[in-house]
């Protein structure tokens, strides 16, 4: 059969190589075929691994030919955000302070996708240490949105966002510590979960705010999402990350349950926020009717003190973040200042020119807010915020099952189109919350918007450890969608980049 | 500078502790599956954890938390069911993060009490006025003006307020029922010294600093780092300042490290390191309640040192307080070859550590299950073995603290001494304070390693508790006894030690020295008591060492008057 890889899914990929359709092998080079033709206008990479997929898709072609057992994702292509560490890969955090680092040892999260069959083809640019919303601030080069090439990916997990929207990889892993899945998911039309806190190790993921970064999958497809959640989880809680917890279950089982009778939950607050454009507003909109079209009650609920949660995450995100990156001092690795003659130049210097701005202005930040006098003020009170979100989270699942709002205010912006940090914050405004409260969430894309022509996207959140469940109205939705014609067909990558390089012999 | 007894009469000197223990017993670090060894070539127990490679993440290991939660209640700490760890910043190469992490306002054990017997010649550091109602005020002041580590946290942090406030709610804790120290008829007394805290951290690197001026970084040509050491399980107890003379502190210092042997949590080695202490040293008149500035001693690692850094600390602060000058807060290096300490660095402003609750570990929710369970292994403690030796074996209670401080030492004279009491058991604890410690203080070797069995001292002490061996023969014997291996029994007979304590045989040598030393003679019946001893001695010559020395002593005086 001839076809172009990038209109499979993971789904079909993995049951074509075990079917012996085609080989991994056959795979990976289609993959590194439409990587090689689309990256020259996406960027999506910050390095592309050819040997270490070669050989990955060679020893699952070994293991069938041996009539081994295959795993759930034999052969599927991942793209891989570069603040996972793997082996025999550089771990950049798209920083130059980690420029050419690279890693002893490979995170479990990746570890486990490559267990389940996945094809490693590189690591994926990123918002510097996953600072930012838009993928611009990488010190290598920014990333560009398959859907328009002017305008970012989003962020920070960008890169991971664009290469299965551009069709280079049909998976990718990204980390979300404040929306960086699910905004750009919705920015680049495909799926994308942060799923509930403690459900996937970090061990290995270079941290950024440790209380709030989570790792998810990216998908075209719900289903693609949710085979890569089983892979994630099945091997049950990871001793070297004491936060994990045991989550193994069968993600696909339910995936096409009945929504009938569930009760889905809108904030009006949410749906009347200021910044929230009409054509987001509407799609949202028809995704709540498409769920209570197949028989969900739509239920109005009340998240009081949500106004407090950017605030909140921008004292605990910047406090952890200044904790966690005083490692890098430019002494033990990384980048290092030449021509120093003592300790302290050495880190100062390395540090200044070391970090890029974002970097340096969310560490100084944490450092400010962390210190004596201004502890109680700022620090203290955000926890106080946390617990009270937390707690309107839980009461509002007291009534509802799963909460629809948007995942984004708007679509994608253009490359430098917002230069003030704090508006840049406020793109956030849908997913920060979660990461507060601690939940899990997934962004599902719901076509074109009517004014921009750009994907747009809802967001669903449920309580904490029902990502399976929330898996399912994700799936309700996307099904809904499928006799729809939007504009954009579920699954289907960005059309200027559809066939381009790729195919599959 | 005048003398420590001088000083002190007319100031008082605020004394607290800050003992850092290493949980050598552990197998493995505090945060990751590495092997905890000094010993191993540098930086070959490492692992991403311990280096604080980018992605790693702590993972608490449970038989440390099991150790401290013993420390506490062996030192009658209140264990705390809920605390946290909390990440402390500063920048240096010995700790791989930037960051220790430690604990916050709340840690595992606090406010507990060790009681110090304080005898002998050291009793007299403390002044006649430092005694009774007087002490009841100078103990209150001091706790209640003291900025110690909790104190600050507890002003800085809310949460650490609210959960010492309901701590001391809970407990009452407050100087009002404390016991002050009355002094005894011979000199002795017994003073409570209060424990604030005891928290769990981990230790740093070891950095070795090569080329540079007594192995300071200054000036140095190249630094190495050694990470086996870092991530080492270390527990930190903090004292009340409540000790007042350099005595107390080493007296404090030596029950700690007896208690922490007896649990078997460290090896406890001022020598390596492995139990380290810094002083905090305040001067203040007699009489007064407010505090004076406070400096820090470090380098105090041996007994000897703890006690002579203080006490010249103390001095050197009376002088300058007394000349009009000033104490600056400052961290102080005990020089132990010049008997002096410097100024390693003035803490003009208190560091800011940027403290915050360690999000990548959980808060401990002990159970009551497992502090019992901690509570049930805990072996005796030195207070009780050392009560229960003087006892049931009739021993002097000096000997019995020693003895009981050691576990090996004690369950050594246990076996020794069974079934004996008085002066018989006296005599196996004799053999062990002198002839055993001193034979393995100067051989290096551990009492395992020396091969010396209880039951070989055992027949020893038969031999002198008998009179079959004098005193001098007996250390003769031991080292034979040690070096062979050999019982005593055979070791007297083939040497042909045995003490002769017939007076008939010896009469004719008592005659024979007494004819011999007609000079000696004379002066003994002048009066001369003295001389005996030296007739003693020509008698012993005399007889090649078996004649009984006392006997030779009881014939001289009769044979004399």
């Amino acid at each position: 059969m001839a076809a172009f890889l990038d209109s499979l899914t993971a789904s079909r990929i993995a049951a074509g190589v075990s079917a012996g359709d085609f080989t991994a092998r056959e795979v990976a080079e289609a993959s590194l075929a439409a990587i090689a033709a689309r990256e020259p206008q996406v960027q999506a990479f910050l390095q592309v691994t050819s040997e270490l997929a070669l050989a990955a898709a060679d020893a699952v072609d070994s293991a069938r030919a041996a009539g081994a057992p295959l795993g759930p994702l034999a052969g599927v292509p991942l793209a891989i955000k570069d603040n996972m560490n793997l082996i025999g890969t550089r771990t950049t955090c798209a920083s130059r302070m980690l420029e050419g680092y690279e890693s002893p040892y490979t995170a479990t999260c990746v570890q486990r996708m490559l267990d389940a069959g996945c094809i490693p083809m590189g690591k994926a640019n990123m918002d510097e240490f996953a600072f930012g919303s838009s993928t611009d601030s990488s010190a290598f080069h920014p990333t560009n949105n398959p859907w328009d090439l002017e305008r970012v990916p989003g962020g920070s997990s960008g890169g991971s966002a664009a290469a299965v929207a551009a069709g280079e990889v049909a998976l990718s892993l990204g980390s979300d510590t404040g929306g960086s899945i699910r905004q750009p998911a919705a920015l680049c039309g495909v799926v994308g979960m942060k799923p509930t806190y403690g459900a996937v190790s970090r061990y290995g993921v270079v941290a950024f705010g440790s209380s709030l970064d989570q790792v998810g999958p990216f998908g075209r497809t719900v289903e693609d999402v949710a085979l890569a959640m089983q892979a994630l989880t099945a091997a049950g809680r990871d001793p070297q990350d004491g936060t994990s917890r045991d989550c193994a279950q069968d993600f696909l089982a339910h995936l096409d349950d009945p929504v009938e009778g569930r009760r889905v939950g809108i904030v009006p607050a949410l749906m009347e926020a200021e910044g929230l454009t009409p054509e987001v507003r509407a799609a949202v909109e028809s995704a709540a009717r498409t769920l209570a079209d197949q028989g969900a009650e739509l239920v109005e609920v009340d998240l009081p003190h949500l106004d407090a949660a950017i605030a909140a995450y921008y004292v605990i995100g910047p406090a952890e973040a200044f904790s966690n990156l005083a490692r890098f001092d430019g002494i033990r690795y990384g980048y290092q200042e030449p021509g120093c003659s003592n300790l302290a130049a050495q880190s100062a210097k390395s540090r200044a020119h070391g970090f890029g701005a974002e970097a340096k202005r969310r560490q100084m930040l944490g450092a400010y807010l962390l210190s004596s006098g201004v502890y109680d003020t700022y620090y203290y009170a955000a926890q106080k915020a946390r617990t009270l979100i937390t707690a309107d989270y839980a009461s509002a699942y007291e009534k509802v099952d799963a909460i629809l709002m948007p995942a984004c205010p708007r679509t994608a912006f253009k490359h430098g189109e917002i230069s003030d940090p704090t508006q840049m914050y406020l793109s956030d405004l849908y997913t920060i919350s979660i990461n507060i409260a601690g939940n899990g969430g997934v962004s599902v894309p719901l076509g074109l918007g009517a004014d921009s022509g750009l994907p747009v996207a809802a967001q669903l959140v449920g309580p904490a450890f029902a990502d399976r469940d929330l898996l399912t109205f994700a799936r309700a939705v996307e099904r809904g969608r499928e006799d729809e014609v939007a504009g954009a067909a579920a699954g289907a990558v960005a059309p200027a980049f559809a066939g381009k390089g790729g195919e599959l012999a | 500078m005048k003398e420590l007894a001088e000083v002190l009469k007319d100031w008082e000197a605020v004394i607290g502790l800050e003992i850092h223990t290493e949980l050598t017993a552990l197998d493995t670090k505090m945060f990751c599956g590495c092997k905890l060894s000094h010993d191993d070539e540098p930086n070959a127990n490492v692992c991403p954890v311990c280096l604080g490679l980018p992605g790693a993440l702590p993972v608490p290991n449970k038989r440390a938390i099991e150790s401290i939660v013993k420390a506490g209640i062996a030192t009658n700490c209140q264990i705390q069911k809920r605390s946290m760890f909390y990440r402390k910043h500063y920048f240096y190469p010995d700790m791989a993060k930037n960051f220790q992490t430690t604990q916050g306002p709340v840690a595992f054990a606090m406010h507990g009490r060790l009681d110090l017997e304080v005898t002998g010649r050291g009793a007299a550091e403390r002044p006649a006025c430092a005694f009774g109602a007087a002490e009841a005020e100078s103990l209150a002041s001091a706790s209640a003006n003291a900025e110690g580590l909790s104190t600050a946290m507890n002003k800085q942090m809310a949460e650490g307020r609210a959960a010492v406030g309901a701590l001391s709610a809970m407990s009452g804790y407050d100087t009002a029922g404390l016991a002050v120290p009355e002094l005894h008829e011979d000199g002795s007394y017994t003073v409570p010294i209060r424990i604030l805290r005891i928290h769990m951290e981990e230790d740093a690197a070891k950095m070795v600093h090569v080329g540079g001026e007594e192995g300071r970084i200054g000036g140095a040509a190249e630094s190495l780092v050694d990470y086996n050491r870092c991530g080492t399980p270390l527990i930190e107890l903090v004292t009340e300042p409540d000790l007042r003379t350099p005595e107390e502190a080493r007296l404090f210092m030596e029950k700690l490290r007896r208690i922490f042997l007896t649990l078997g949590i460290s090896d406890c080695s001022m020598e390596h390191g492995s139990m380290r202490c810094d002083g905090n040293v305040s001067l203040r008149r007699r009489g007064e309640t407010s505090l004076g500035t406070k400096t820090e001693l470090k380098n105090l690692n041996s007994f000897k040192a703890l006690h002579d850094g203080l006490a010249y600390e103390i001095c050197r602060q009376a002088e300058v307080l007394e000349e009009g000058g000033t104490i600056y807060q400052e961290t102080r290096h005990w020089e132990p070859s010049r008997k002096r300490t410097q100024v390693m660095r003035v803490k003009e402003t208190a560091d800011d550590y940027r403290l915050f609750p360690d999000p990548d570990l959980a808060p401990f929710d002990l159970t009551d299950e497992f502090i019992e369970r901690c509570r049930a292994e805990i072996p005796e403690l030195p207070d009780a073995k050392r009560d229960r030796f003087e006892a049931d074996f009739g021993i002097k209670r000096a000997d019995a603290e020693q003895l009981a401080g050691d576990p090996d030492m004690a369950a050594f004279f246990e076996r020794a001494a069974a079934g004996r009491s008085g002066k018989e058991a006296q005599t196996v604890a004799n053999l062990i304070v002198n002839e055993l410690t001193g034979f393995l203080k100067a051989s290096g070797a551990d009492l395992a390693a020396s091969g010396i069995a209880p039951a070989q001292v055992a027949s020893l002490a038969r031999l002198l508790a008998s009179d079959a061996i004098s005193s001098n023969q007996a250390h003769e014997v031991f080292g034979a006894m040690a070096e062979t291996g050999e019982d005593p029994e055979a070791i007297v007979d083939a040497r042909g030690m045995r003490q002769v304590s017939d007076a008939g045989a010896l009469q004719p040598i008592v005659d024979e020295v007494l004819a011999n030393c007609p000079d000696q003679a004379q002066q003994y019946r002048d009066g001369n008591q003295k001389v005996i001893g030296f007739l003693v001695g020509q008698c012993m010559k005399a007889s090649r060492g078996t004649g009984n020395p006392k006997l030779f002593n009881e014939l001289l005086r009769a044979s004399l008057s």
